[in-house]
């Protein structure tokens, strides 16, 4: 996927592009409002991520540009205001997420994923990892070809997992994706151990490979080879 | 008391004692003046009777009006004379009614002879006049009174309807609404001072009010693009193959306290934010439907720790209320309800008109029950507990008034929520 990552905090979209490249996509960034508008006019992009607050104009102009050339692409607003009424705003006028600084950048690539089966694969794409199948447009997962009952929960979890396989997902990462913010954390890391061994133990009973690992005192890590 | 009341209530005491007394005054000294003319009256008699009795020797008739009658006595008859003027009182056969009289009693002497003589004077008339002025005076006084009360409240009431009408508008004033002050203009310079003092206030406020929000979100932003900088950093270094056990150790570490950094500020910004009510607009949402889809979301958690639901909901419960605010204060209630929850514990939760009941098993708890809702009080001493869940429910129960409390009873612990505003 071709992304263009508009922020003007230069060591953080370095992250970000050292941590999608790695995921191969093809990433490019810019730190100023006119350099973004330029490079959206000039070139096609799959998604592109975006602060709000640029040195020099506002993320949500650059969207409202974006919509009026009837481009279709994924965008991901990246912010430090949280409040609600920039959330909806941003949401309003056409971004596919709102992520608040900080953000986990397995979120963020797990946002990506699913914008990019919406775009190329119209939802219709089926993820297959070894014996492991799944459905997103029906929510649905398979392991070699038997269904797997997983609740809402874990579906969504085993959807990060393979969204970053390969990676360490630390605890706050995948709490934060499961319950969002204001989630008090001794809950949420209870939790998300009670989850992840559900998962794990339905998972190989259909036979699968154990690919979860736990990272001690860090998070987990879904280990593929394909 | 009102102001009004209290000068209206003074004026008409302060008016009623004077002019109480007043008309006492007033009769006596009317009064005083007719028996002063009457005297005169009468003295002028006193000296035409003497002077007849000294030149003529006729004799003095006795004539039947009461006015002109002459009561001649010999003093030897009389044991005390009165010498002087008094009123006395004659039945008087026409009227057949007593009529007041001014008498004069005087000795004259007559063939060597001492005699007492009284004449009189009705006051029938004079004592007429007397009543009809003392009335006419007194209704006249009575109206002036009244009508300068009505006046002067009618007045009143009108220059003080702007000052009622400032209170009434400094009372639902808002700094939230970002509505202006927009107070009555009066033509009374006491009160416009009044209202220019206080909407130069409110600017002063409303504009400090803003610098502050403005402080709060910009020092918030400030804070959060260094931090994710940090995260986004740990988690690149994170994925690196080449660190041992103990440097991902380190790393691990140093990224959760990061995290827990980031998650403080997020909600210490929400908590400012709910204490600064900016969260204005209430939808009317249904309860049951809230709380529904939050167990739906942890009813693996539920499930885990084998966690018996009991729902107790009364129908067509509604709360006017913000509605992402609800959804926090459910979670964080909810949530919990599950944490301090034991093994095959109960989860009740009620909803009624009038009160929320989340109640779960558990067993007393060890520190102060009114420490409960402080901020950072937790139970536990685990470093990634916030204690920041129960201040979120209290804030959120303060703005719209309801009433939050909690209370252990039979191995169980309660948090109910009263409500006093219902929607309709």
């Amino acid at each position: 996927m071709k992304i263009l990552i508009i922020e003007d905090e230069k060591t953080l979209t370095d992250s970000v592009v050292e941590y999608l490249h790695e995921e191969g996509h093809i990433c490019e960034a810019v730190y100023t409002y006119f350099d973004a508008l330029e490079k959206v006019e000039l070139y096609e992009y799959d998604c592109i991520v975006v602060d709000i607050n640029l040195p020099d104009g506002s993320g949500l102009d650059i969207i409202k540009q974006i919509k009026k050339s009837a481009k279709s692409l994924g965008i991901i607003i990246i912010s430090a205001r949280n409040s609600l009424e920039n959330r909806i705003e941003g949401l309003e006028i056409g971004a596919d997420n709102y992520l608040t600084k900080p953000f986990h950048l397995a979120e963020l690539n797990a946002h990506l994923k699913s914008i990019n089966r919406r775009i190329n694969f119209n939802g219709n794409e089926e993820l297959i990892l070894n014996e492991i199948k799944i459905l997103p447009n029906q929510h649905t997962a398979y392991v070699h070809d038997k269904e797997l009952k997983l609740t809402k929960k874990e579906y969504e979890l085993l959807l990060f997992f393979i969204a970053n396989k390969n990676k360490v997902i630390t605890k706050s990462g995948l709490a934060e994706h499961l319950w969002g913010d204001y989630m008090d954390m001794a809950d949420s890391f209870d939790f998300i151990y009670t989850h992840i061994k559900n998962l794990r133990s339905k998972l190989i009973k259909e036979g699968c490979n154990d690919y979860i690992r736990t990272v001690h005192g860090v998070g987990y890590k879904f280990t593929i080879c394909e | 008391m009102k102001l009004l009341t209290k000068t209206s209530l003074n004026y008409l005491s302060v008016t009623l004692f004077v002019f109480m007394f007043g008309t006492i005054a007033f009769y006596y000294l009317l009064r005083n003046q007719v028996n002063q003319n009457i005297n005169i009256e009468l003295e002028k008699r006193k000296t035409s009777i003497v002077n007849q009795l000294l030149s003529a020797h006729a004799s003095v008739y006795t004539p039947q009006n009461q006015n002109e009658k002459v009561i001649i006595t010999a003093l030897k008859e009389i044991p005390k004379p009165q010498l002087s003027f008094y009123d006395t009182l004659f039945y008087d056969n026409m009227a057949q009614k007593y009529i007041p009289f001014r008498q004069l009693g005087f000795i004259a002497n007559f063939d060597h002879t001492q005699y007492y003589i009284q004449i009189f004077k009705s006051l029938e008339e004079t004592d007429n006049l007397i009543v009809r002025i003392f009335m006419i005076m007194t209704i006249l006084v009575f109206l002036i009174i009244i009508t300068l009360l009505i006046t002067v409240r009618q007045t009143s009431l009108q220059a003080w309807n702007v000052f009622y009408d400032t209170i009434k508008k400094i009372n639902n004033y808002d700094i939230n609404t970002h509505n202006d002050f927009a107070l009555k203009q009066s033509d009374i310079k006491e009160f416009d001072d009044l209202n220019k003092v206080l909407i130069s206030m409110t600017e002063r406020i409303k504009r400090d009010f803003s610098n502050m929000k403005e402080y709060t979100e910009n020092a918030s932003h400030e804070l959060q693009t260094p931090l994710a900088i940090i995260n986004s950093k740990m988690e690149l270094l994170l994925q690196s193959q080449n660190l041992d056990d103990k440097q991902l150790k380190a790393v691990a570490d140093a990224y959760d306290a990061s995290n827990r950094l980031s998650k403080l500020n997020k909600t210490l910004l929400l908590l400012a934010k709910i204490e600064n009510r900016q969260f204005p607009e209430s939808k009317i949402i249904s309860p049951q439907l809230l709380i529904n889809n939050q167990l739906e979301t942890l009813e693996d958690l539920i499930e885990s720790k084998a966690i018996k639901v009991i729902k107790q909901f009364d129908d067509d419960v509604e709360l006017c209320i913000n509605p992402y605010l609800a959804e926090i204060l459910f979670a964080n209630l909810i949530k919990n309800a599950i944490r301090h929850n034991i093994k095959e514990g109960e989860l009740i939760i009620q909803i009624s008109n009038t009160f929320i009941c989340i109640s779960n098993s558990g067993t007393e708890l060890a520190i102060d029950k009114s420490l409960l809702f402080e901020r950072f009080h937790k139970q536990s001493s685990s470093p990634e507990s916030l204690g920041l869940g129960l201040s979120i429910v209290q804030k959120i129960c303060e703005v719209y008034s309801y009433a939050v409390n909690y209370r252990f009873e039979n191995n169980m612990h309660h948090f109910q929520i009263a409500f006093k505003k219902i929607a309709n």
